[in-house]
């Protein structure tokens, strides 16, 4: 379906994602995790064909048998809503509040050649397939009458409009309630076609994804099925990770890993976490590879 | 100040705040808004205090009346056996001394143009206290380099700038720190580093806390008692692991299975 191929991502002389490779097959969830800064987003972005000016991918992403990266506006521009879309944190921002959310659920399927009339019957089929209430009154209402939920809820029936191969979703539930967010995720896990699903909540992927990608730095530091990778981390900040995920009863210090997240081009030579490392020898110097068959890590120093 | 040591610290009795939505008619006044309705909670001194609950639940409107940034409706507050509810501004001196506040995201609550040196003293300056040598001493308190005062907010990482929140909230050494939200714009790796500073700092300087979140976990590492709340009530309180491990309330049960968690799943 989806495969990522030595993906690198530079603002000028500063690489913010670097040599970055995955697959998705059909109908696999497949999750990215990483902290504010790790580069997931601009992952995602990149494969949209959405990266901010001066921002510049290379390397080779293919859906199908199409070309994601280094391709022509005009090319990317008949995939993005069709084959591929994209729902966003913040449904306040990526909605227009000038517009009936009906349209907006229309407007993506008239722009890849559906006729207007029979794209209006489809939005309200849409609004409830993503389980809204009285599907024909959502559609009439603006953004702003929505709650977040019911807002985010529209996002997924514009991202589903057109059948689309591929799903990629970042942080779709982070700015929800945990009720709202638990029924969301129930709602993304059972519509999504193949799913890249991003965010920093390891508990979040591990009820919506089968397998994991770990970023930190620009870089795939850990890969493989999520129990695996969950119950035994080899990379140090995979463990760090979920090690601070865990609430330990009260009275008790909480795990942390030192320090913080380096700003983008701050990130250490050689292994990028040795800086944060409780493990780090002068061998961390040297780039460790992304080694291993199904479950992979990038550490000289992996835990057992 | 007399201090009331048999008496509770917070004591809220019936609170209740009604909003009234703008007119949308000539003829008749807008619709009015329950945010919050007879509220009552006590809060002990020295005690961690937990309140929980989603957007529109009524914890934010309950926290501004605690801390005299509102006035209820109807209802009465007694801060250290002090009624502080219809007080002035300038007679709320001893709630502004002994109750301070972080909030959530330390990006809009830090003003950018000010440097860590004057943020941290505006509460003392404000007050009229002594600053002297209190800045250097509060940043070392919450983990910062003393260069770090001479630098503007910017320069500093999410996790640093919720330190420098809390250094300027313990500036005139309250008795009370409220903590909205505290860790919730933060990156898991950095929130074990302030939740454990956090209990520090209480426990060295023999703080009450008054802690929200919407994340019931948290509270129940951080606090001892919790208030539930939804649709402007509290609908469960009691200590947190009983909460936790037998929830009396069907709202409480619904946000507990709504948690994701780690343990469930692998």
């Amino acid at each position: 379906m989806l495969k990522v191929d030595g993906l690198t991502v530079r603002a000028g002389s500063v690489e913010l994602v670097h040599d970055v490779s995955f697959a998705i097959g059909p109908g696999e969830r497949v999750g990215l995790i990483g902290e504010s800064g790790s580069g997931k987003s601009l992952t995602a972005l990149s494969l949209m064909g959405l990266l901010p000016e001066g921002v510049a991918a290379s390397g080779t992403a293919r859906l199908g048998d199409r070309d994601l990266v280094g391709v022509p506006e005009s090319r990317i521009k008949e995939l993005r809503g069709r084959e591929m879309s994209m729902v966003f944190q913040e449904p306040m921002t990526a909605l227009n509040p000038l517009m009936r959310v009906g349209a907006q659920v229309a407007e993506v399927m008239t722009l890849h050649g559906r006729a207007r009339r029979e794209a209006r019957a489809r939005a309200v089929e849409l609004l409830e397939r993503v389980r809204l209430s009285e599907p024909a009154q959502i559609a009439r209402a603006y953004p702003h009458q929505l709650s977040g939920g019911q807002r985010q809820r529209v996002m997924l029936a514009i991202a589903l409009a057109n059948e689309p191969g591929l799903l990629i979703c970042d942080e779709p539930t982070t700015a929800l309630d945990v009720t709202v967010q638990k029924q969301m995720l129930e709602l993304i896990a059972e519509v999504a076609p193949a799913l890249l699903f991003i965010t920093h909540d390891l508990a979040v992927v591990a009820s919506v994804c089968e397998r994991v990608l770990v970023m930190y730095g620009g870089r795939v530091v850990e890969s493989g099925p999520i129990r695996e990778v969950f119950a035994r981390p080899r990379h140090r900040y995979t463990e760090g990770l979920l090690a601070a995920s865990k609430l330990t009863p009260r009275g008790t210090r909480l795990p942390t890993i030192s320090g913080s997240v380096p700003p983008a081009g701050r990130f250490p030579d050689g292994c990028v976490f040795r800086n944060r490392c409780p493990h780090a020898t002068p061998a961390c110097e040297t780039a460790p590879e992304l080694t291993g068959d199904g479950h992979a890590f990038a550490c000289w120093h992996p835990a057992d | 100040m007399p201090s009331h040591a048999g008496t509770p610290l917070i004591e809220a009795r019936g609170l209740t705040r009604v909003y009234h939505r703008p007119r949308s008619s000539l003829t008749k006044p807008g619709a009015a808004v329950e945010a919050l309705r007879e509220v009552s909670l006590t809060v002990g001194r020295g005690e961690r205090y937990g309140i929980v609950g989603e957007s529109g639940s009524g914890k934010s409107t309950l926290l501004r009346l605690l801390c005299g940034l509102d006035r209820p409706t109807s209802g009465s507050i007694r801060f250290d056996g002090r009624e502080i509810t219809g007080l002035p501004e300038r007679r709320l001196r001893f709630l502004r001394e002994n109750l301070q506040i972080v909030f959530q995201d330390p990006m809009s609550s830090l003003d950018p143009r000010m440097r860590v040196r004057d943020l941290v003293a505006e509460p003392l300056v404000a007050l009229g206290l002594p600053v002297g040598g209190r800045v250097a001493e509060l940043l070392e308190a919450v983990g910062l380099p003393a260069e770090a005062a001479e630098r503007y907010p910017h320069q500093f990482s999410g996790g640093q700038r919720q330190r420098i929140a809390i250094a300027r909230a313990l500036a005139p050494r309250p008795k009370v720190l409220v903590a909205d939200e505290p860790v919730s714009a933060l990156d898991v790796s950095v929130r074990g580093q302030i939740l454990n500073l956090l209990a520090d700092l209480v426990d060295e300087l023999g703080l009450t806390l008054v802690f929200v979140s919407h994340d019931l976990s948290v509270v129940r590492h951080v606090c001892e008692t919790v208030a539930v709340m939804s649709a402007g009530e509290i609908v469960e309180t009691g200590p947190v692991d009983d909460v936790w491990a037998a929830p009396a309330h069907p709202y409480t049960r619904a946000l507990l299975a709504a948690v994701p968690t780690l343990e469930g799943l692998l």
